[in-house]
């Protein structure tokens, strides 16, 4: 793939090889750990996460569904207590299911948290998180990650379904952006 | 893995998908450029997977968004109404439009979906489908670009589904008939 590097682009993070790699490695350990369990949901969170389920679904040896939400923010105010407005819930019940959200990438913690609590209250058979990019140092409120893909510094970082205002989204590979572009 | 046993054949390889995607992205890299700044529209769930691997092969800036739609039910199949359960982040008046779909079959859900975009005032409209099965087709949709034409016979994976199941298979197969006769 020749696909040049815009200019808003510090340096590339994570390549696609990279990430390639770890994505299977992940899909590995969830096609184990899921192996001989029936009703597998993966829930997706868009629109983040729309290019690591689609390589993490394709790798996986266990029978699943493949479901997604999307959420928005209610405003600022709304941040502390992580409060999503929910405009598109699942299509099929998770009650009783084997629940498995996947998120691109892991900040604050606030949203995968209400998200979690959002599903528990809906009653699983169980409940995991799969997160492709955790950023530790922004961390607000501690959510177990089950499967992480990498830990990275804080840094704003765009492409493989991150985006900065819908830009990058869908470059190949993680790229940090440049501070002039959002200060 | 169970669900290849359902499996009767494979109609395109991995491999085969991937460097025809890869044409339908060069395809798509000389129509637009930055300043149309194209958003490409992928109605869930089936185009997720065709979506992500399509818009790897992109060089123009771009953005994606998505919708999701339901059928009401028997009544209403014939006129392609669907009801939008999420519908577009973006408002698209004067912008160019790029349907991404993973199949048009009967082609009456995407003529819906194009006459309700349209409605909005897009810049320009265009639709992007990896498959298409043309001996389905109940009202002509304009196709700009079409990776495969497939017989009509019951295709799973690559987003492609049978009752949510299949959806995963990184290549496209024929579903077994004794799998979606069984009447499950």
């Amino acid at each position: 793939m020749n696909k040049s590097i815009p200019n808003a682009i510090e340096r590339v993070l994570l390549d696609e090889e990279t990430i390639t790699a770890r994505v299977r490695e992940l899909a590995a350990q969830i096609s184990a750990d899921y192996a001989g369990l029936d009703d597998l949901v993966l829930v997706g969170v868009l629109k983040g996460a729309f290019i690591f389920m689609a390589d993490l679904a394709r790798r996986l040896t266990v029978a699943h569904h493949v479901d997604f939400i999307a959420l928005s923010s209610y405003n600022r105010d709304a941040v502390s207590t992580g409060a999503v407005r929910l405009i598109m819930d699942t299509r099929t019940s998770v009650t009783g299911r084997n629940v498995l959200v996947v998120e691109d990438i892991l900040d604050t913690g606030h949203t995968l948290d209400y998200l979690v609590r959002t599903f528990r209250a809906r009653n699983p058979a169980s409940l995991r998180t799969c997160v492709l990019i955790s950023k530790p140092e922004r961390r607000q409120v501690k959510v177990p990650i089950d499967y992480l893909g990498f830990e990275i510094p804080n840094e704003w970082v765009v492409g493989y379904g991150l985006d900065y205002a819908d830009r990058f989204r869908t470059l190949p590979y993680i790229g940090v952006l440049k501070r002039e572009v959002y200060e | 893995m169970g669900l290849l046993d359902d499996v009767a054949k494979v109609l395109i390889s991995e491999e085969t998908l991937q460097a025809r995607t890869a044409e339908l992205g060069q395809a798509v890299n000389e129509i637009y450029d930055d300043t149309d700044r194209p958003l490409l529209v992928c109605v869930l769930k089936g185009a997720f997977m065709f979506l992500a691997d399509l818009t790897r092969h992109l060089e123009m800036r771009h953005e994606v968004d998505f919708m999701e739609v339901s059928s009401y039910g028997a009544g209403t199949r014939s006129s392609g109404v669907v009801r939008i359960l999420l519908d577009l982040e973006r408002n698209i008046q004067g912008r160019h439009v790029l349907i991404v779909e993973d199949i048009v079959d009967s082609g009456r859900t995407l003529d819906y979906i194009t006459r309700n975009l349209q409605t909005r005032g897009p810049a320009s409209m265009r639709v992007c489908t990896l498959l298409s099965k043309p001996s389905r087709r109940e009202i002509e949709v304009p196709l700009d670009m079409v990776g495969f034409e497939v017989p009509d016979e019951f295709v799973v994976g690559y987003g492609l589904d049978f009752a949510e199941e299949y959806r995963n298979l990184p290549f496209i197969g024929v579903l077994k008939e004794e799998v979606y006769q069984s009447g499950e």
